[in-house]
């Protein structure tokens, strides 16, 4: 290699070693015993400032869902700072729904010295991110991550937000007890993992309730055209059509499923659990049903003072990805306060032991396979809002 | 492990999907492919990796390697077969649809587990990633300065020019497409085996376009764009993030900014930046190193041999029955007004037009509807062009290099290893070359970009170019236009030198006069038939030459001609009367 090639790669390198000169130092707040206290749960008192890190989708595809975590999440450590006893510092970062940016947010949280991390959005960037953290000793908590898989990645892996596989076999039993459901059509969008995912828990909670199928319908979620799939569906007269799509989906397929008169109820994923879906639909999505980790109309007191400091603090009603993330936090207090201590290890520790804590969103239990146990709600549309079934 | 270990990991798989694009690029192929072909070989990588080394010795990483970049190999060159015809941005949707149908078949597969997508071992580490870009670049490294790599470069420059020195271009094209579809492979496996985790999604439309726009930034001229665009992508984010730059919006904006900066004022991409010799090949001027070539055929065998020739577009009959006859040590002159069809002549000579009628033999090779330009000239057959086709990014004595394609050796696979003999092969390459560079004057233009000479030294240069194949046959059209008469005499000479070492020439020229002293023989043509043949000094008697020149009206070259031709017949009567060997005399 000649000497102006040398030169061509040491001026390639030249970003690289800008990037080594601007890295910060890591705090030493990860040297044993730094950020012990004293007392327990609402006693504890810890001197230094114990770092949150949170991966988000602040840019890119997922970026609605992202900005509410991201809210969410400094508001439950403004409140929780609030309390006394124990700091937290929050620092959110980007990783615009690309899990390449997601591994190296979470390279940097390890090696700045967060005590956990909260996050990413996106279940299959958990699937890239979290053996990362997994290997580093570094506790995770996804606050939205519902697919399959994500908890089995490890032990320092922990997830608040209900799986599909938790949501869906509560609403199939809702619904089949409310409306005596015996023969059904499937609809699924077989190109997103989500939605794949739902529409497996479908069948096997329908199975389970002893509910036919009479067929299986399978589309992309790039359609907005689903009048074919949905003619077809008529023809077999079901007693109730199960969905499993993102919301841009949902609100085609039930405003032509209206259109073509089919007046059976339709039961949705949790891609049908958003506002958006009642606002695009309007009246067509009246009778639609929807389980749902979270829901705005829940009574529970936490919930009704969550939503009002949300809605006046960010001039907008919270969504479910708000309300995960708030709670997430709650849990990591919880977990911080039972052995007084932002140690990883002790984090890890004390949210394996969360049994029943209250949050906003209910009573949430942290199960053998980390993965959250709280009751899911099952709702209905009704005069263009979402209500509980009952 | 350390801060920057995945940030540096990216960079080096980052790059080997450019390098994969960069394989076609260089090229003049535009496909978006690559990812498509990278997403199959991770998920039948997935397949085929075993949990223990094979045979207890080699690595199971290793296994997916060469299992990845044989389907990506293969893959690519199925989808070559049907789409190598199409070029441009009718190649760019084929392959994109290609890419596209691979997302859709691997997402309907159950065992790629579909949307939810597949995990993988993590078998890949910093170490792993930048040796496998280490190797990478080092082909593409070697492949720049060898015979193979000269041949990429003068088809995406022009790929008429290309085929005409000899080069099999459907065959190079297809070649470049494999080899990025095994660089791609090769990407799919790496980036899977790292990040543990890969879905049919993430190989999207979006990734294709980011490893297009990681290699254009980086550029594709010169063996290290692929890294420095992926160096330059790959790192602006976390050159953001710690300079504290809140995340959100601005972020991607100020990346955009950079993108748009890069595009606008490097064209060359940033190796453009980097300082170095336009060519990395020099002038050789040293006649010990050229090598021996193989004789010419004896003079006077026949080369060439026309029967009853002709080409028509529908009902127009651009060329008709024309018969012609050339042996080597011969100049046979075409004359005849515009549009007499001689370039359509001299295209169906050099196999680049298809005959519709009659029948010829060219150097031993029947021109038929199968004859491909590059076997004619891979048979000696060398040619200029009216309009200047030249390689014009790259430097003078680079397109004469390729002009000596049918004579030189591939060193490719000597290079890889360091073979003496390739350094031997390449220097005997260059001493030919050259030796036509300097034959035609431009010995100190060598380093020029073809592009920035002036128009008469392009003209030079597109003959050192033909000369550099050692041709049997050689075609020149209109070779002296834009030279004044000194320079038009310099080239007679050259041509008549040419001549004398048994080379077969066939010159169309407007400049009469030169034509009229230089050929042996010289036919007409007008209105694609053959009007007149014989000595210059019967054609220059002849009155329907004359006639023919007068009759095209309002053609200034034509005019130009008739006077000319009317001069020298004047002189040539006048000869006679004195001195019966007159116009003979000249020649």
């Amino acid at each position: 290699m000649s000497a102006r090639h040398l030169t061509a790669v040491a001026g390639g390198s030249l970003l690289l070693l800008a990037l080594a000169a601007c890295s910060p130092t890591p705090s030493g707040d990860t040297e044993a015993g730094g950020l012990v206290g004293a007392g327990t749960g609402a006693d504890c008192v810890i001197e230094a400032e114990i770092p949150i890190a949170a991966a988000f989708s602040l840019t890119g595809g997922a970026a609605q869902y992202g900005s509410s975590q991201k809210n969410a999440l400094e508001m439950a450590v403004d409140d929780l700072n609030e309390v006394g006893g124990v700091t937290y510092a929050l620092t959110v970062e980007d990783d615009a729904t690309d899990p390449q940016q997601a591994i190296q947010v979470f390279d940097g949280f390890i090696s700045d010295g967060a005590s956990i991390i909260v996050g990413p959005t996106l279940s299959n960037t958990a699937k890239q991110t979290d053996p990362v953290a997994q290997e580093a000793g570094v506790p995770v908590l996804g606050v939205s991550n519902t697919a399959a898989g994500i908890t089995e990645i490890g032990d320092y892996i922990f997830r608040d937000s209900l799986t599909e596989d938790a949501v869906i076999p509560q609403t199939v039993a809702a619904a089949v007890e409310k409306y005596g459901l015996e023969k059904v059509v499937v609809m699924y969008s077989n190109d997103d993992a989500f939605t794949e995912s739902g529409y497996q828990a479908f069948a096997a909670a329908l199975e389970e309730e002893g509910v036919e199928v009479i067929e299986t319908l399978t589309f992309s979620k790039t359609d907005t055209d689903f009048r074919a799939l949905l003619d077809k569906a008529k023809q077999s007269s079901p007693d109730a059509l199960v969905v499993s799509a993102l919301v841009e989906a949902a609100v085609p397929l039930v405003t032509q499923a209206r259109e073509i008169g089919i007046d059976a109820p339709i039961i949705g994923g949790n891609g049908f659990n958003s506002p958006a879906l009642i606002e695009g639909a309007g009246e067509a999505a009246e009778g639609v049903i929807v389980g749902a980790a979270w829901n705005s109309a829940s009574d529970n007191e936490q919930n009704v003072a969550f939503i009002e400091a949300y809605t006046e603090r960010f001039d907008g009603a919270p969504d479910q990805f708000a309300a995960q993330a708030y709670a997430g936090m709650q849990i990591i207090d919880e977990a911080v306060r039972a052995n007084c201590s932002g140690e990883r290890e002790d984090i890890k520790a004390g949210l394996g032991e969360i049994t029943d804590l209250p949050t906003v969103l209910g009573d949430v239990t942290i199960n053998e396979n980390r993965d959250a146990e709280h009751e899911a709600l099952v709702q209905v549309v009704e005069d263009g809002k979402f209500a509980l079934l009952d | 492990m350390f801060e920057y270990s995945s940030l540096l990991t990216f960079i080096a798989l980052t790059a080997i999907l450019a390098y994969s694009f960069y394989a076609v690029l260089i090229a003049g192929q535009l496909s978006l492919a690559q990812v498509g072909l990278a997403s199959l070989a991770a998920f039948t990588s997935s397949l085929v990796v075993p949990n223990e080394p094979l045979f207890g010795f080699i690595p199971p990483l290793m296994v997916g390697v060469v299992f990845g970049m044989a389907v990506g190999a293969i893959a690519a060159f199925v989808l070559g077969l049907p789409v190598m015809r199409l070029r441009g941005v009718f190649l760019a949707i084929a392959t994109l649809a290609f890419g596209e149908m691979v997302r859709i078949f691997l997402i309907n597969q159950s065992w790629t587990n579909g949307a939810q997508g597949l995990s993988f071992p993590k078998l890949v580490g910093i170490e792993t990633a930048w040796i496998a870009l280490a190797l990478v670049a080092f082909w593409f490294w070697r492949l720049s300065g060898s015979r193979m790599g000269r041949a990429f470069a003068a088809i995406r420059e022009d790929e008429l020019a290309a085929t005409t020195m000899g080069i099999n271009v459907p065959r190079y094209r297809m070649a470049s497409f494999v080899i990025a579809g095994a660089v791609a492979g090769l990407y799919g496996v790496l980036f899977a085996h790292f990040t543990r985790f890969a879905d049919p999604n993430q190989f999207s439309f979006e990734a294709a376009v980011d490893g297009l726009v990681t290699a254009v930034v980086g550029g594709t001229t010169f063996f290290v764009g692929p890294l420095l665009g992926s160096v330059f992508l790959s790192a602006l984010p976390e050159l953001q993030r710690t300079l504290g730059i809140d995340a959100g919006w601005i972020r991607p904006a100020i990346s955009g900014l950079l993108l748009l900066i890069v595009i606008l004022f490097l064209p060359g991409g940033l190796a453009g930046l980097i300082p170095r010799r336009r060519s990395s090949t020099r002038l050789v001027s040293d006649p010990a190193a050229l090598p021996q070539l193989e004789p010419l055929p004896a003079r006077g065998t026949e080369v060439m041999a026309l029967r009853a020739l002709g080409k028509s577009y529908g009902g127009v009959r651009a060329v008709h029955d024309v018969d012609l006859t050339l042996a080597t040590g011969e100049i046979l002159g075409l004359i005849g007004p515009n549009g007499a069809g001689k370039t359509t002549l001299v295209n169906m000579v050099t196999g680049v037009t298809v005959p519709t009628g009659g029948s010829g033999t060219v150097l031993g090779i029947e021109l038929a509807a199968k004859t491909r330009a590059h076997q004619l000239a891979r048979a000696g057959i060398a040619r200029t062009f009216q309009q200047i086709k030249l390689f014009n990014r790259l430097s003078a004595l680079d397109n004469v290099l390729v002009g000596g394609y049918r004579i030189s050796r591939n060193t490719m696979l000597r290079r890889l290893v360091f073979l003496p003999s390739a350094r031997r092969f390449e220097r005997e390459a260059a001493a030919v070359a050259s030796a036509q560079l300097i034959r035609v004057g431009l010995g100190d233009k060598a380093t020029t970009a073809a592009g920035d000479l002036s128009y008469g030294d392009q003209r030079r240069l597109e003959i050192a170019r033909a000369l550099a194949s050692h041709p049997t046959l050689l075609v020149l059209d209109e070779p002296a236009a834009g030279m004044n008469h000194v320079e038009a005499e310099r080239l007679s000479e050259l041509i008549r030198s040419l001549a004398a070492d048994g080379v077969a020439v066939l010159i169309i020229e407007h400049n009469v006069r030169m034509m009229l002293a230089l050929c042996d023989r010289i036919t007409v043509l007008n209105f694609g038939e053959v009007i007149a043949a014989g000595t210059p000094d019967e054609v220059a008697r002849d009155p329907r030459v004359l006639e023919a020149y007068l009759g095209a009206e309002g053609d200034a070259a034509a005019t130009a001609a008739a006077e000319e031709l009317a001069e020298v017949a004047a002189e040539a009567v006048k000869g006679h009367d004195g001195d019966a060997a007159g116009t003979e005399g000249a020649r």
